[in-house]
């Protein structure tokens, strides 16, 4: 068995040097253009940087929400319009800065109500969420055209009280300008390797996983709409001073929701650098086109550009240098990596037969679901007991999988109870089932898809029944992945596993959080009888003779020598439940189950 | 009728099937039987042209139809009633029929088939507005055998018809299947249900692990230790 | 708020409705039937608008000649656009960016062409108004909400009855199957984008028939016929038709009661309200 060691390819997440580097850089870039106009530069040059620094904090903004979760928010430009209104009004009777407070708690607690609202729904979300903030921006632009807070004829900033950094105010304003834009990047770049970012990373690929593997994904996503729309406030905030009139039709036109999602797309929006270099090639190119007199030729190229990114460059410029830097790994590691790993069944351990007298973990009773009139659970009552193995099993679309969609969460009952130390899980979010210690496998592998091995797994360390902080998730989460003989596999990528290690992935994710209950659906199905073999003695040490493991299969070997007691389903049924010898004996399964007809049994 | 020779399906690197070869002569009943994930629904989608086929070839009377699309698949007269029944289950059960008689050649005969149809399953004819997802399973199963018929098929491919079925209906679903065979339609029979598979079927083909691994009548598989054992719950 | 007043906001109301309708309708196929939430319609709908305004109203050629030429031309457009769709493979969030694109080519490239500035075209044939009691029908709405309430239950027709309609909501259900009974889904997908564009098309010749033409337009109709649109339910174009007249007389009874500035509020209130009372309608 491989161990791992400290020449055994790492993980292209982040290196020592880039975690103590980038705040580093972020704080080095922020001096340099802090002393930038100390040089004396001409106005247009220091106008053209602070530009920079407004889309840079406004496209990474947009990113936290809408790239890092995959919602995306056509309504960016609403929160920017509340933040330049917010100082329209208030910044002649108020210090700048509290009404840079006031802009990022006006903005956020506009996106909390929307979010409340959006994120309750489940089919069509992300259109929903579309839509809605694109027509956000309409509703924000009527009331404030219809009421005081503009009024129609535009507002005019006189006397906005802006400290005296340098004797001129636009030096000032860019000064604010490059706080806010590099504060951004910092944000975001403590956001995307910390919990919150983690945890948004696997809601865009795969939200209902994410939940059950105890990402609270509701809480997290108004969160990161939070800090996405505050720090959208804040930069409007400022740029109502730079304009000094602001009026609706300029505020809310789609320039700014347009631009944000061009920037991201085109710089990638998986990372936190990505909008940067974004906004730098889209704000240069305007800024020439613009000054060049063509204003209409921009659109056209930024239409464009917008096109072609999408077909041709999905994942943007950064998520394509990751990739590239990716790929030069793994081929410079792809010598480590050629021996498949085998796995050492391990020896068989004796089980305690007497299982009825251990003590009940869960209890389902009188457990009913239907789907459009189709009964998928009708009345079941169940035990498991503490430290079994539990075979379910029963014909295809007999319930099994509905039930164990039930015990996590995915699916809420009709009626029913089922009890979990003498909490009713029924109707318990998924998340939070997660984190009282059950976790699950999927019969068809759900990866996140463009996380790492590791990071797979880290996700499940990082939040489930563990919740572990980052550096041990990582120690444990390589654990795990060594424990399922996909250590040498912890930088790649799903789409480079087979169909076996991806079954053992899943396997990773549920085990690295210690889960007390591990809920197994179908893992042998699809692979070849010598993977089986070697399955069933990785059961047989995830179980270890004390952890609790409920066993979905159709396999009648591995059925036969891992469990301890059966329950079988037979349209939404059960019909049989005790010791498996007895229980395949029983002609009532024999009749579900193995399809004997009547006639012989 | 049908031939397959040598015809392998994959999914990216894996062979789900290989080299598989069977042959169903004109009005047979023939079962393909097997385990659960031996490969028996892989080899009836890329027979119905759902799946693409990556070597062999597939001769329906002469013609290689390895290459074909569904839809001229559909035109030659090869009907399909899929594993979990798989109907249009947003529309009502008699559009699904509706559904059946798509290609042209069969679209005449729309109203006789409709009334056959609800001759041969009087529950579908009371229920002809429902929507077809609302309906038990068995009854499902009707209208997927109704549909399928309503293509007036001379071959009729049918994946694991007992699937998920109370054995009552299971019952009737293989006196349905034999009512058809009556009729002069051939049927490819794909099935784990061994043990009605064979009773069923005129000759039989044993699928495991993506390989053909035995051929004979219902008689000479059931008579063969390691097929009993394996398939039929014998011994058990 | 006078009878009369009240009733000629209700009737101003039913034609804007009208309008939101014939807009949504093709959109609400797209996003139904192909997946496509396509934005690039209100391009199509202003592009068609606009070549109505130049051909009818500067060159003098019969507006009814104008339609029956664009109907082909955009049906011929409607159908690129898909090939290309399906030719990358782009996922229905894709699209959405990606006809937001075109849709503000469409919208930079109408500006080369025809210039920022508000255009109008006069048509006299319909330019006579219909008095019933004191209430004032203007004949070129009247003809729109004809048009508009004809093509949304004749599309709800087709789907409900034909082959065609049958075919492609089997298709939605299990493409496969469909397939394998002789179901050529490929093509149907190009015929309900082909037709999606032909609409936009005649929606655009009311659109000019009706408003005065700017560029800037273009995407301000958007947030308010996506409303109807989800609010009717995609694909359905009698829901659409309802919801396009509760918007547009809702809207219409805003603007009497306070002032016309206050009516974009409108629909996305109902659809918000809609979304929190009634969430899986969705």
């Amino acid at each position: 068995m491989a161990s791992v060691t400290a020449d055994t390819p790492l993980i292209p997440t982040r290196s020592a040097a880039a975690r103590f580097g980038v705040p580093t850089a972020l704080a080095v870039a922020l001096v340099l253009l802090l002393l930038l106009p100390a040089l004396g530069l001409p106005p247009f040059f220091e106008s053209f940087l602070y530009l920079l620094c407004l889309w840079i904090s406004l496209a990474t903004s947009w990113t936290i929400i809408s790239g890092f979760t995959g919602y995306f928010s056509f309504g960016h430009g609403a929160f920017y319009g509340v933040g330049m209104y917010t100082t329209a009004n208030l910044g002649a009777s108020l210090p700048i800065l509290v009404c840079l407070v006031i802009a990022a708690a006006l903005a956020a607690l506009l996106s909390l109500g929307m979010g409340a609202v959006i994120f309750r729904v489940r089919r069509l979300r992300g259109e929903l969420f579309a839509l809605l903030t694109l027509a956000m921006t309409i509703v924000v632009a009527t009331i404030v055209l219809n009421t005081p807070i503009d009024g129609g004829p535009g507002k005019y900033l006189l006397g906005v009280q802006l400290p005296r950094i340098y004797d001129n105010s636009a030096t000032t304003i860019y000064l604010l300008g490059a706080c806010v834009a590099i504060g951004t990047l910092a944000i975001t770049y403590f956001i995307q390797y910390g919990r919150l970012g983690r945890g948004l990373f696997a809601i865009a690929d795969d939200e209902d996983v994410a939940e059950g593997l105890g990402v609270p994904s509701y809480r997290y996503k108004l969160i990161a709409f939070a800090i996405s729309s505050a720090i959208a406030g804040v930069a409007g905030a400022v740029h109502a001073i730079f304009v000094s009139y602001v009026t609706v039709s300029e505020t809310f036109s789609s320039t700014v929701a347009l631009f944000v999602i061009l920037m991201s797309v085109i710089g990638g929006m998986r990372h936190w650098l990505g909008p940067a270099i974004g906004a730098v090639f889209v704000t240069t190119i305007n800024f020439v086109f613009v000054s060049g007199d063509s204003a209409l030729a921009a659109r056209i190229v930024i239409g464009l550009a917008l096109i072609l990114a999408t077909l041709f460059l999905p994942e943007g410029v950064a998520g394509f240098v990751q990739k590239q830097v990716h790929k030069r790994r793994a081929a410079s590691a792809g010598s480590t990596d050629t021996a498949p790993h085998v796995l050492v069944p391990a020896a068989p351990i004796a089980t305690a037969p007497a299982t009825t007298e251990r003590p009940v973990l869960l209890k389902g009773e009188n457990i009913s679901l239907a789907f459009r009139g189709v009964q998928a659970l009708d009345g079941v009552n169940f035990d498991i007991r503490q430290g079994e193995i539990l075979g379910l099993i029963g014909p295809n679309g007999s319930g099994k999988s509905t039930l164990i969609n039930v015990m996590n969460g995915f699916y809420k009952p009709d009626t029913g109870r089922l009890l979990f130390e003498g909490q009713d899980l029924a109707q318990m979010p998924a998340h939070r089932i997660a984190c009282l210690g059950l976790a699950r496998t999927f019969q068809i592998p759900r990866p996140f898809q463009h996380l790492s091995v590791l990071d797979n797994v880290m996700v499940a360390a990082m939040f489930g029944g563990a919740a572990y902080p980052q550096e041990t998730a990582r120690r444990k989460a390589l654990e795990t992945l060594d424990f399922v003989g996909l250590a040498n596999r912890a930088g790649a990528f799903p789409s480079e596993l087979n169909l076996h290690q991806r079954k053992f992935l899943e396997l990773a994710r549920a085990l690295v959080s210690d889960a007390r209950l591990v809920m197994l659906d179908e893992v042998l199905a699809g692979l070849t009888p010598s993977e089986i073999t070697s399955a069933i003695a990785m059961v047989r040490r995830i179980h270890g003779g004390e952890r609790t493991i409920v066993f979905v299969e159709h396999n009648m070997r591995a059925v036969m020598e891992l469990t301890d007691r059966l329950i079988i389903l037979n349209q939404g049924k059960l019909i049989a439940e005790g010791d498996p010898r007895t229980v395949m004996d029983d002609p009532a399964v024999i009749r579900a189950y193995l399809g004997t007809s009547d006639a012989e049994s | 009728m049908l031939k397959a020779d040598a015809v392998c399906v994959g999914y990216g690197e894996a062979l789900a099937l290989s080299n598989i070869s069977f042959d169903l002569g004109p009005g047979e009943l023939v079962a393909i039987i097997g385990p659960n994930g031996a490969g028996k629904t892989t080899l009836v989608n890329a027979l119905a042209r759902l799946l693409p086929i990556r070597s062999g070839g597939i001769l329906l009377d002469g013609e290689n139809i390895a290459r074909l699309t569904p839809q001229q698949l559909a035109d030659r007269g090869v009907a399909i009633i899929p594993e979990g029944r798989r109907l249009f289950t947003s529309m009502t059960v008699e559009e699904n029929l509706e559904l059946g008689c798509y290609r042209a050649a069969a679209r005449a005969h729309k109203r006789e088939g409709l009334e056959q149809a609800y001759a041969m399953f009087p529950i579908l004819g009371e229920r002809r507005r429902q929507i077809s997802g609302t309906l038990s399973g068995g009854q499902q199963q009707m209208v997927a055998f109704a549909r399928a018929l309503m293509a007036r098929p001379r071959l009729l491919l049918i994946d694991e018809p007992s699937l998920g079925l109370a054995p009552v209906i299971i019952k009737q679903v293989f006196e349905t299947i034999a009512r058809i065979h009556a009729t002069g339609v051939s049927i490819l029979l794909i099935e784990q249900n061994a043990t009605k598979a064979l009773e069923a079927a005129q000759r039989a083909y044993v699928l495991d692990c993506g390989q053909m691994i035995a051929s004979g009548t219902p008689d000479e598989l059931r008579q063969r230790p390691e097929i009993g054992a394996a398939y039929l719950g014998h011994g058990h | 708020m006078s009878a009369t007043l009240f009733g000629q906001s209700v009737l101003s109301g039913i034609f804007a409705g009208s309008l939101y309708a014939l807009m949504g309708l093709g959109m609400s196929l797209s996003w139904r039937y192909l997946r496509v939430i396509n934005i690039a319609h209100f391009g199509l709908v202003f592009l068609a608008a606009y070549m109505t305004y130049e051909f009818a109203g500067v060159r003098g050629f019969s507006a009814l000649a104008v339609a029956l030429l664009l109907i082909p031309l955009f049906f011929m457009l409607g159908v690129i656009q898909q090939v290309l769709i399906l030719r990358f493979n782009v996922n229905e969030f894709s699209s959405l960016i990606v006809t937001y694109g075109l849709a503000i080519i469409a919208e930079a490239v109408i500006q080369l062409i025809w210039s920022a500035d508000f255009v109008r075209y006069e048509n006299r044939a319909l330019h006579g108004n219909v008095e019933v009691g004191t209430l004032l029908l203007p004949m070129a709405d009247i003809l729109l909400v004809v048009i508009a309430v004809g093509l949304c239950v004749a599309t709800w027709a087709a789907m409900r009855f034909t082959w065609l309609g049958k075919a492609l909501r089997a298709g939605l259900d299990n493409p496969a199957i469909a397939a394998a009974f002789g179901v050529p889904n490929q093509r149907l997908l190009l015929l309900v984008s082909g037709f999606s564009a032909a609409l936009a098309a005649v929606a655009g010749v009311f659109v000019a028939l009706l408003y005065t033409l700017a560029p800037s337009q273009i995407l301000s109709w958007l947030g308010v016929v996506f409303a109807a649109v989800l609010l009717g339910g995609l694909g359905n174009p009698l829901g659409l038709l309802a919801a396009g007249m509760l918007i547009g007389v809702s809207e219409a009874i805003t603007m009497a009661v306070t002032a016309p500035s206050w009516a974009p509020v409108v629909p996305f209130t109902i659809l918000i309200l809609l979304l929190v009372l009634w969430p899986q309608r969705v």
